[in-house]
């Protein structure tokens, strides 16, 4: 018998194309929470929309079965910046090791590095698609249609719906064609000088649309007045006299101090201002 | 005594499911579930009181700002919230600030059916697609994947927003309207108002960057004063993002500069330390 060292060309991988990219973009948007579980998070999501890429890459049953394996492990990061990056790259790496694999080279793209990859990046890319996205993106869109919902309009609920996910659909295929792209050194293109300064003008225009907000919704003022010899003293016109708006921005300042001494505990701040503010205006101060 | 019919509850039962499910549109259900206005609309379209319906659930999109889940940690669901809320604020005639007051305990209640969900998936995930996977099975992990965690939430979801619906809602409502206009009232709207706050705090909060406070303190008092000119949040959108841009532009042109400082600075250090060595 002798030793066979070239693998039968039924066997060799395909090419990816962009297609294969955006489809398992696609299908990582799709599947995401789905089978959302303690132990694995959003694993089987990125694996099975791996799988035609897998597929195409792998001829041999058992190298399938190996790489959906490889896949199935704890994952969890933002949807678009982090599944969309990390979708990109890991089909570019599982190319490369599909080539090896087929060519019976020495493994350089092995499980531990195709997972110490997703892993250190799952959490940075996290921190900023969520504070970008979910953080401000959403918000702004949201905060531009709400006028439109108070005034009972359909819109004010569809406008932020449909651009928001269209606005994910679209970044999210951008970085995983990206990610794809440069395979591994992506990750520092997107931490990158530029996105600094991307990331404060969002920040900032963020907290700008949050000032807009507060004046306009938080709605607290004081319902208490008192006779004094026959003259009546109405405390929020006296308050109104000294600073309009001074009762909503103690609130959300005294909301904010809270997180920044205890965390943030939201369903804590809920429960406590629900009583603080029902005390206050059950004895008539509010 | 007022109702929800039948088919009002199931409806809304399955859109809930369909959300909670994550299936519907696959990632875009992520805002369906952290922003409740979309189901504000179809419980809206369900009683045939569109408006209205917008008008509330604009009162409790406002406290559920900024809440999204940094690492899938969520205290409240928004969109069950609005499922139960804007139909007891509509069968009862309740102000949009009253219902929020419905709405805050109802959405922590429904997070635990969220865990539980987790758990079951958990339970599908270790059991089937792990085996499915090392059998190189795709149409099995379709099933375990997809297909089982969405029966799982439909099974789970269904009934419980359904009975929560039909019989709760016009329980709730019932006590809410025979109390009109008392105290009661009083406390729920002041509550409503007030805990809008959080959601603007959980912003603040979560953008970070102390310094960056100003920003937020310049708009609250330029849109407190210029209240009465009515100016629209497009046009408030549009001067943030040119306050932002100058600021960038501002702060990345000092930082170029300081960086020419610091060279020079450096190369005039090299001949102090050599100074110093004397001594």
């Amino acid at each position: 018998m002798t030793n066979e060292l070239q693998t039968p060309e039924k066997l060799a991988p395909e090419k990816l194309t962009k297609k294969d990219v955006r489809t398992a973009w696609v299908r990582f948007y799709f599947a995401q929470e789905i089978a959302h579980s303690f132990d694995k998070y959003l694993a089987p999501a990125l694996t099975w929309a791996l799988t035609p890429v897998l597929k195409k890459l792998y001829k041999d049953p058992k190298d399938q079965a190996e790489a959906y394996q490889r896949h199935l492990l704890f994952f969890n990061t933002q949807l678009s910046w982090g599944g969309g990056t990390i979708t990109g790259i890991m089909a570019s790496l599982e190319e490369a090791r599909a080539q090896e694999v087929y060519k019976q080279e020495d493994i350089t793209i092995d499980d531990d590095l195709i997972y110490n990859t997703k892993s250190g990046l799952m959490g940075a890319l996290a921190g900023i698609g969520d504070a970008i996205d979910s953080g401000t993106i959403q918000y702004i869109l949201i905060a531009i249609a709400l006028p439109w919902a108070q005034a009972g309009n359909a819109i004010g609920a569809l406008f932020p719906f449909i651009a928001f996910s269209l606005y994910q659909l679209g970044i999210g295929n951008y970085f995983a064609q990206l990610g794809y792209k440069l395979g591994r050194t992506a990750a520092g293109e997107i931490v990158g000088d530029k996105m600094k300064g991307i990331i404060e003008g969002l920040s900032i225009m963020g907290l700008f649309m949050m000032g807009i907000l507060a004046s306009s919704y938080v709605k607290v003022s004081s319902s208490l007045k008192f006779n004094l010899s026959g003259k009546e003293f109405v405390i929020q016109d006296i308050l109104d006299k000294i600073m309009p708006g001074l009762l909503p921005l103690a609130v959300v300042a005294g909301v904010y101090l809270f997180f920044t001494r205890k965390g943030m505990n939201v369903t804590k701040a809920l429960i406590g201002l629900t009583i603080i503010l029902g005390v206050l205006a059950g004895i008539g101060i509010l | 005594m007022m109702h929800v019919t039948v088919f009002q509850a199931l409806a809304i039962a399955l859109w809930i499911a369909a959300i909670m499910s994550r299936s519907f549109f696959g990632g875009a259900t992520t805002t369906l579930r952290f922003t409740p206005m979309m189901t504000g609309l179809v419980v809206g379209i369900v009683f045939g009181q569109v408006a209205d319906a917008m008008i509330t659930v604009a009162a409790i999109q406002l406290i559920y700002m900024g809440v999204f889940s940094p690492g899938g940690q969520m205290p409240s669901e928004p969109a069950i919230a609005a499922a139960v809320a804007v139909p007891v604020a509509l069968l009862g005639g309740l102000k949009p600030e009253a219902a929020i007051a419905i709405a805050v305990p109802v959405g922590l209640l429904g997070s635990y059916l969220y865990q539980f969900r987790f758990f079951i998936n958990t339970i599908i995930q270790q059991k089937y697609t792990e085996k499915y996977a090392a059998a190189a099975d795709t149409k099995g992990m379709f099933r375990s994947i997809i297909l089982m965690p969405i029966i799982v939430a439909f099974l789970l979801y269904v009934p419980f927003m359904f009975v929560t619906l039909y019989y709760g809602t016009p329980v709730i409502a019932d006590i809410v309207k025979s109390n009109s206009g008392g105290i009661i009232f009083h406390i729920l709207e002041v509550i409503g108002g007030g805990l809008a706050a959080i959601g603007i705090a959980v912003t603040v909060y979560v953008i970070g960057k102390k310094s960056y406070i100003a920003f937020f303190m310049l708009a609250y008092f330029m849109a407190t004063m210029l209240k009465s000119l009515g100016i629209t949040m497009v046009t408030y959108a549009v001067v943030g993002a040119i306050i932002a841009f100058i600021y960038v532009l501002v702060t990345t042109e000092a930082r170029s500069k300081t960086a020419t400082a610091t060279s020079d600075a450096g190369g005039s250090g090299v001949t102090f330390d050599e100074d110093d060595d004397d001594y």
